[in-house]
């Protein structure tokens, strides 16, 4: 701050070597700026990020001694029938909640796409459960899932399984993926209407007067433009899939019969409940590659053109 | 691509031009039977996706007692009882404060350490600005949960368990935010920094009366998008408020959620959380949506 004065007449007259010291000074106050987010970010983000993988290879346990184990955590992660299962139930999850919210994202988008009366209203409506806490979701269909509930009454009444689904140990996921898309599909919503709005309306009309049906205009006309944003929005949900966390602790800490534990759900329970912090930052490494696998292969499919 | 031609196919397929023409997108009306048929699904979803807010709302205004289906979601016999309850628990109102303090000072920590540094990687030259950045960049790609627990381990160490600072320090490395201003500082001019710089004005000065009336757009979008998270965050405030006195609102409701307390008092207590952000929701709805078709862009 001092040596503002100094520096103003360099600008002014910039001889090689005062111009050497405004870029020292140049350089220094960045540094500055940088500095306290750099800070936090080697206490909070890259130290914990490093030990958090080094953990997984130790037997870390609060107020024990601690040794290096190798891969003894990941040996007996491949041994745990309980990861095996929190892993296949994360993909079953993933793999029902991250297309049908992307589905009913898609959906809404298009009905809110044009300008209607009353239209910004449906929008804010449909963004709603987004801002709303998980936690709260959670404790809401608890009670619309339970056994004479409104879920359960409806069901049973087109004929489908009308019992408690959060104490079912096939539809407890299914009634998950259902808060799901309740919480999630406004987000998507929102990022492909972004999307939507962008694509020249040229192109459409010219479809329409050539006679394609809106199948066709969606086809070829709106799909192709949305494909970065869909790409975008697999991977996101994705992520957020494998990590999810609130509503299982919630809604059915894991059960009924460990049908709904899940990757995370794990890491917390070993940390926080058997204080196992090896073990459980052992499958947060797992839960760390498989999100890099998840993400490195939609890039190539689906994401190839961005 | 005549508009003649467009105009002409709207009006085959029934439409009424006249008021379309004003927006941008109402150029295609959909055919009647279109119309009827999108009026109802946007009718239908508006119900499904309201219902569990009315379930909320009326069943926290009920009696406390057994709650029935479909019987208790009539709006009649509505009482504050539960209400009286859990405000009356000194714990929600602590709960609601700790939440508060939480959100606040971390949306005000994220802004300020943010702004400093997306300014600097912006307009600055200096060593590892590039590694620096894209390291903190790459950071949203590694789960928070893999840093979840020595994150834990480093804010026990130092006696932040049950503490204010222990729960918002971590949150102030945000990499999204810094991100986001970088991206946005970029895009004004450099003279403007250059003719401030010629006037004697210090970099403090600078970044004080300059920078951060400049990013007031970015600055309250992420601010309303930050406290929205931090509002709403669970995990972290889970395994760092371990005491009665240390939870917010979301842990705490999960806690009495599983107290086996009365529906209607958690309702209650739900309600008390969501109101607040629902009146942010209706006051600064453009910043919202701002702030997540923003971060979903990726700048």
């Amino acid at each position: 701050m001092t040596v503002s004065g100094t520096a103003s007449a360099s600008r002014t007259a910039p001889r090689p070597a005062s111009r050497r010291a405004t870029r020292r000074r140049e350089a220094s106050i960045g540094l500055l700026f940088v500095l306290p987010v750099l800070l936090f970010f080697v206490a909070f983000r890259f130290g914990p990020a490093i030990a958090g993988a080094l953990l997984g290879f130790t037997d870390y346990q609060p107020g024990a001694d601690t040794s290096w184990t190798g891969l003894d955590n990941f040996r007996r992660m491949t041994e745990d029938p309980l990861f095996w299962r929190a892993l296949r139930t994360t993909l079953l999850y993933s793999v029902l909640a991250v297309p049908l919210s992307i589905l009913a994202a898609l959906a809404m988008a298009l009905l809110v796409r044009r300008a209607f009366r009353g239209v910004k209203l449906f929008r804010s409506i449909f963004f709603l459960p987004v801002v709303t806490s998980l936690v709260l979701a959670g404790i809401l269909f608890t009670w619309i899932f339970s056994a004479g509930g409104p879920w359960s009454s409806v069901m049973g009444a087109i004929g489908l399984p009308g019992q408690a689904w959060l104490s079912d140990t096939t539809l407890v996921i299914p009634a998950l993926v259902v808060v799901a898309v309740w919480t999630r599909f406004g987000y998507g919503m929102l990022i492909l209407l972004a999307r939507l709005q962008d694509i020249p309306r040229e192109l459409e009309e010219a479809a329409l007067t050539d006679g394609a049906n809106a199948w066709q205009r969606f086809r070829h006309i709106v799909l192709p433009e949305l494909r970065p944003a869909l790409f975008f929005l697999a991977v996101i949900e994705t992520t957020v899939s494998f990590q999810v966390f609130d509503t299982v602790y919630v809604m059915t800490g894991g059960g009924p019969a460990n049908a709904s534990y899940m990757v995370v759900f794990q890491i917390y329970d070993q940390a926080f409940r058997y204080f196992d912090f090896g073990y459980a930052s052992a499958i947060g490494v797992a839960l760390f590659v498989m999100t890099m696998v998840v993400a490195v292969i939609q890039r190539l499919t689906v994401g190839r053109d961005r | 691509m005549s508009t003649t031609v467009a105009e002409k196919a709207r009006a085959a397929a029934g439409g009424d031009p006249s008021r379309s023409r004003r927006r941008a997108y109402g150029t295609f009306r959909p055919s009647r039977t279109g119309r009827v048929l999108r009026a109802a699904l946007l009718l239908l979803a508006a119900i499904v996706t309201l219902f569990p807010f009315y379930v909320m709302v009326v069943l926290s205004l009920k009696p406390i007692g057994p709650v029935t289906f479909p019987g208790s979601l009539a709006p009649t016999g509505l009482t504050t009882e539960a209400f009286d309850q859990i405000l009356g628990a000194r714990d929600v109102l602590r709960w609601a404060l700790n939440t508060l303090v939480y959100a606040v000072v971390s949306v005000v920590g994220v802004l300020f350490l943010a702004s400093l540094a997306g300014y600097a990687f912006a307009k600055k030259r200096f060593p590892g600005k590039e590694v620096m950045f894209w390291s903190f960049v790459a950071m949203l790609m590694v789960p928070y949960q893999v840093t979840l627990i020595p994150t834990f381990v480093i804010v026990s160490q130092a006696g932040g368990v049950d503490t204010y600072w222990g729960l918002i320090l971590p949150t102030l490395a945000n990499a999204q935010a810094v991100f986001l201003i970088r991206q946005f500082v970029r895009s004004l001019p450099d003279s403007l920094f250059e003719a401030a710089t010629i006037d004697g004005c210090s970099e403090w000065r600078i970044y004080r009366s300059i920078v951060l009336p400049l990013i007031k757009p970015i600055l309250a979008t992420l601010g309303v998008f930050v406290f929205l998270w931090h509002w709403n965050d669970f995990l972290w405030p889970l395994v760092v408020g371990q005491s009665q006195e240390m939870r917010t609102l979301t842990t705490g409701l999960a806690s009495l959620n599983a107290e086996q307390v009365p529906l209607s008092v958690v309702l209650a207590g739900s309600v008390v959380a969501f109101v607040p952000i629902f009146m942010a929701y209706l006051v600064g709805q453009r910043y919202f949506t701002e702030g997540v078709t923003m971060t979903g862009q990726k700048g």
